[in-house]
């Protein structure tokens, strides 16, 4: 099945922040050959918020890691900010992501020995370099966090520790933050939170976003749904409501 | 169960390797220890039955009391009483005296502290040896030399040497090359030469006198029968009859209880230390993997596991870690003891070839031991395991409960500590038996390392906050999370810190306690030696020609030529030396620390008045007015009034009388000659005069001239050798440490695989997590350099302030503790490696997977 282009943005233009090209990964041989991606082309422009969607199993998490540089494509090629990531070795990789990439997961994603700040300000504490403060204080009040920044993570609830994850992925500002199921461990109300804060990231802080997601309300304040079956992209399409996503999942499945 | 703890102990290999090394280690040497001092004792047995192979019978002198190093003599006359008794078939007179072989001007003396004996010939079915080459010796001036000076001299049966004498060097004819027993057996690094029996007596001044008489049996008299002839023969209750395998058995166990027992109870107090530390991170393994495994546990405990079982399982682990352990640390003590014995030769201290002796003691001690401290050190973690409830295996993130007495851990550590310093209070201050006080001492310092570990989970945070700043601005925040981690679990940071403490601290204090006994020598000279040079006996034989004082004052240059003799006595039932002096000259030499009396007091002394140093006074209960009984080595016995006290524990440690008063007292061979101070005439160079002393004493090779500096530096670089031996030993020590850091780092990383993955993700490079894990374990080596610092000084301050009365001097080693601390920041980066890597290698995507 070939993806249906119906989204607002041409597949690859100058200014695309992640350009995926022809990628598949494959996991075991012969037999127990288990294709992950087969041959997924896709790009993400700047100031967009992408959600990808899929059953279990369908290679959305293996997609996310590939993009963001953690894992290598079996084929094909990935461009983060126009560098191709394909010769780079584990430490220009590494540094790749330190520049140019911002993390959100759904679990483990702070240091519980650190502080709210601490944690916020922690890629930056490790690249070694110096966090703006302006834009630093505007992160802060933007997460609603001001008067929990020196508390540590277990003091936090579980919307507040995302929407802490957010402000660190946010604070180098970062060519494209990806998240992988960012509110999969959240209620509604707190879920509802840290969408609010990824939504506020692209429209006013003109970031990038692509989130991984099992939730259609989540996928539905998105820009643009990815969504995926068996390694391939199936619909490519620009925002789409809860109910139409609902909808499409279920024809997928 | 017990199929559970062995998969349990299989799928963690490393961390059960790790577990397992900390106390292997100690156990290795443990088994080594006893081994190496099995095979020593073995060996001394063996010298000793091949020396009196052929001697049925041995009379010997009663000394008049025990404990004495000095040799007795019983008059050579004996032999002929003994001659008549029914079933003699030969009986000789023995002398066996120090002295060696010069050949063509190398002296052939022992190495490594074995002695250089001069024998007395004996005919050959008395004669443990035989002349391999030539013959023995008969006519004055003759030798025999045994194999090993031969080869090492390169000395020909025929050629003209010399020997080295009590009386001054000799000329002697060398007719013989011999061999000891059957020729496998040497008496280790020890040389050998024999000399006919009235050139010894004459060269050692022991004319008509014996050091045994040896006797053969006729055929078909048995050693017991002949034995109690001799006895009923002789009427003299002061002389021992003995048979020849009695006799061998006897000086065997001596020379063991002076060697072989000395070597042994040292190295196990060093390998008991090793035992603690490895103890130290085995509580901390089961501490650490117990609470990692508090939902499996828990998971058990839901599927109807009962306590007991929880219990016995971690035990059960311990067991299996302890037996393993221990076997591989038995075999390995084998090749220890075996590499200890090739360095024992190496130095000049060869031991007899007898083989590796694993006995079953050594066997079942060790196993005890390993077994016994790995499953005492589980039993606290293993209660805990049982606290976890059932319920805790459906929590996310359930931990494991507090222990009951958690609460009370501050007070019982300060109870604990303050019992380890009464200890060792107790044992410094005391007037027990030494063992009695050396083993509260050392109990006492247990008990203060084991309070300052349990309470220094309390300072982890301090220190690191502390140690943050200077780590945040060298590693940046790579830096700061190091800190953070090192804080996390300040309970398992500090026990794994306590275990690099014990050897450091250990090392810290051996430093200030040799440094005090050095400080004590060197002190002594530069505070009561006026002279500048010393004439004073080579070896241990103690005592030099009386020619050598009119030599010495021959010498141009020489003011004063002070001498000092002196003798064994026995005083109540201690043992002292009675020196004798020379009181119009002594005070040009030596300057006394009169703590009651004054210099007017030597011209005083005449036959029957003496000075006590203070701290014998002490001991004796006297003060001046009062009188002291000697009983010399002699036999003899005096009595003198006490006229003074002064106190110096290191040169005239004693009972001081005029030379007159001692003459009496001293054996027939004595000198009463031991020591000559030389104060050199103002205006003169030191170094002239001394080599002139020398030239002139060219011919008396047992006096031996220093100059203060030498003599300091000769008790220097004795103790230097101590002090290198000592921290060998604890280096073992503080390698398991590194185990225990090796061992904390790699479970917390394991802990921490996500974080890890994390900090990966968001752009943390391998070296910065390396560095990461680097300084984690530099802040837990730092504390434990730290804590192991201070308490060494304090253990060195108190030992030196307690042992102040012996001379022993409290100095700050500033530059060696500086170097102390450095090295214990490098043990940090050391353990980090395998961690660290470890930590660099896990697969970002493994690591952050939630399945
Ligand atoms: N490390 C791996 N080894 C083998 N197969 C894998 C591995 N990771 C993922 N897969 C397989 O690849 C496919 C896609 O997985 P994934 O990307 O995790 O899917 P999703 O995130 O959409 O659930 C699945 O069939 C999964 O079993
Ligand atoms: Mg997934």
């Amino acid at each position: 099945m070939s993806a249906e282009t119906e989204a607002a943005t041409p597949t690859s233009a100058v200014g695309d922040v992640v350009v995926a090209t022809d990628l598949t990964k494959i996991y075991g041989e012969g037999d127990s050959e288990v294709r992950a991606l087969d041959g997924v082309s896709v790009s993400f422009p700047k100031g967009q918020l992408a959600a990808v969607m899929g059953p279990s199993g369908s290679g959305k998490s293996t997609l996310m890691h590939i993009l963001a540089g953690l894992d290598r494509p079996t084929g094909g090629s990935v461009l983060v900010d126009g560098t191709e990531l394909a010769g780079l070795n584990d430490q220009k990789l590494t540094l790749l992501r330190r520049d140019k990439i911002g993390f959100v997961f759904q679990f483990f994603n702070l240091l519980p020995m650190l502080t709210a700040k601490e944690n916020i300000e922690l890629p930056m504490k490790i690249a070694g370099a110096k966090p703006d403060p302006e834009w630093e204080a505007t992160l802060v009040e933007a997460t609603g966090l001001g008067t929990r920044l020196t508390h540590k993570p277990a003091e936090l609830s579980g919307g507040q520790q995302q929407r802490v994850a957010v402000a660190r992925a946010l604070l180098s500002k970062p060519a494209v933050i990806f998240g992988d199921e960012p509110t999969g461990n959240l209620d509604s109300k707190t879920s509802g939170e840290v969408l609010d804060l990824l939504r506020r990231a692209v429209d006013e802080f003109d970031q990038t976003v692509i989130m991984v997601t099992h939730d259609a309300s989540a996928a539905a304040i998105a820009d643009r749904v990815l969504f995926l079956r068996d390694g391939k992209i199936v619909r490519d399409a620009g925002r789409l409501s809860a109910g139409e996503i609902l909808d499409t999942i279920k024809t997928l499945e | 169960m017990f199929g559970l703890v062995l998969r349990g102990l299989a799928t963690r290999k490393l961390r059960s390797a790790l577990t397992a090394i900390a106390i292997l280690l100690g156990v290795t040497m443990i088994s080594g220890t006893l081994v190496l001092t099995d095979q020593i004792d073995r060996a001394f047995v063996q010298i000793f039955q091949a020396g009196n192979a052929k001697i049925d019978v041995v009379i010997k002198q009663k000394p008049p009391f025990e404990n004495v190093q000095t040799s007795v003599y019983l008059d050579a006359a004996v032999v002929d009483q003994v001659r008549k008794v029914d079933g003699v078939k030969t009986a000789d007179p023995f002398i066996q005296s120090e002295g060696y072989l010069i050949a063509n001007g190398e002296s052939l003396n022992s190495t490594g502290g074995a002695p250089s004996f001069v024998f007395s010939n004996l005919p050959q079915d008395l004669n443990p040896y035989t002349p391999i080459d030539g013959r023995l010796p008969e006519a004055s001036g003759e030798v025999a030399v045994a194999k090993e000076i031969a080869d090492k001299g390169k000395v020909k049966v025929g050629s003209k040497q010399q020997l080295a004498t009590q009386d001054g060097i000799k000329d002697v004819t060398v007719v013989g090359i011999l061999q000891y027993g059957n020729g496998d057996t040497s008496l280790g690094g020890s040389t050998t030469v024999l000399a006919p029996l009235a050139d010894v007596q004459q060269w050692w001044a022991l004319e008509g006198k014996a050091s045994y008489i040896y006797v053969k049996a006729q055929d078909g008299v048995s050693q017991g029968e002949l034995k109690d002839r001799v006895r009923a023969a002789l009427p003299q209750q002061d002389l021992i009859v003995q048979t020849g395998r009695e006799d061998a058995d006897e000086q065997a166990g001596q020379l063991n209880d002076l060697i072989g027992k000395i070597i042994r109870y040292a190295l196990l107090a060093f390998a008991g230390v090793a035992i603690l530390v490895g103890a130290f991170i085995i509580y901390n393994t089961f501490s650490i993997t117990v609470a990692q495994r508090t939902r499996e546990f828990a998971m058990l405990r839901t599927i109807g596991a009962s306590r007991r079982q929880i219990l016995a399982s971690v035990i059960g682990e311990a067991f299996l870690i302890g037996l393993l352990a221990s076997v591989a640390g038995i075999v390995l003590g084998l090749g220890l003891a075996w590499g200890l014995g090739k360095l024992f030769g190496a130095i000049g201290f060869g031991l007899p070839a007898t083989g590796l002796i694993l006995s079953w003691q050594t066997v079942v001690v060790c196993l005890a031991v390993g077994i016994g401290i790995t499953v005492l050190a589980s039993i606290f973690p293993a209660l805990r395991a049982t606290r976890i409830a059932p319920i805790a295996a459906l929590r996310e993130g359930a931990t494991l409960p507090v222990g009951r007495f958690a609460k009370f851990t501050p007070a019982i550590a300060v109870v604990i500590g303050v019992l380890g310093g009464a200890g060792m209070a107790y044992g410094l201050i005391s007037s027990g038996s030494t063992t009695g006080r050396l083993t509260t001492l050392a109990g006492g310092a247990i008990l203060i390392f084991l309070a300052v570990a349990m309470l220094s989970r309390y300072i982890v945070r301090p220190v690191v906050s502390v140690l943050g700043v200077p780590i945040g601005a060298v590693a940046g925040g790579v830096g700061r999370i190091a800190s953070e981690n090192a804080a996390r679990n300040p309970a398992r940071t500090a026990v794994t810190a306590a275990a690099l403490m014990i050897g450091i601290g250990l090392v810290v204090f051996v430093t200030i306690f040799v440094g005090g006994i050095k400080a004590s020598f060197t002190g002594a000279i530069d505070s009561s030696l006026k002279s500048e040079i010393t004439v004073s006996a080579r070896g241990f034989g103690g005592t030099i020609p009386a020619a050598v004082l009119p030599a010495v004052q021959g010498v141009e240059g020489v003011q004063t030529a002070s001498p000092v003799g002196g003798t064994a006595v026995q005083i109540g039932n201690g043992g002292y030396a009675l020196i004798g002096i020379d009181p119009t000259t002594l005070p040009e030499v030596y300057a006394f620390d009169w703590t009651d009396g004054s210099d007017a007091l030597l011209g005083t002394l005449g036959t029957d008045k003496a000075l006590v140093e203070s701290t014998i006074a002490e001991e004796l209960k006297v003060k001046p007015g009062g009188t002291v009984d000697v009983l010399s080595i002699s036999g003899a016995k005096a009595t003198f009034t006490v006229v003074g006290t002064y106190t110096d524990p290191t040169i005239l440690n004693g009972i001081v009388v005029d030379q007159p008063a001692l003459k009496p007292l001293l054996q027939s061979n004595a000198t009463g000659l031991n020591t000559v101070f030389v104060r050199v005439a103002d205006g003169t160079s030191v170094e002239t005069v001394q080599a002139g002393v020398e030239e002139a004493l060219k011919q008396f090779p047992t006096a031996q001239v220093q100059s203060n500096q030498e003599q300091k530096d000769q008790a220097a670089s004795g103790v230097n050798t101590i002090l290198v031996i000592f921290y060998a030993l604890l280096a073992l020590s503080v390698v398991i440490s590194l185990f225990g850091i090796v061992n904390t780092l790699v479970l917390s990383i394991f802990e921490r695989t996500r974080e890890i993955g994390m900090l990966r993700a968001v752009g943390t490079t391998r070296r910065q997590l390396r560095a990461m894990i680097r300084w984690e374990a530099v802040i837990t080596s730092i504390i434990g350099g730290v804590l192991g610092v201070l308490l060494g000084i304090l253990f060195g301050w108190a030992v030196c302030k307690g042992l102040e009365s012996d001379g022993l001097v409290f100095v700050f080693p500033t530059s060696q503790i500086l170097i102390f601390l450095v090295l214990s920041i490098v043990a940090g980066v050391l353990a980090a490696i395998l961690p660290a890597r470890r930590a660099a290698k896990l697969d970002v995507l493994a690591a952050l997977s939630y399945e």
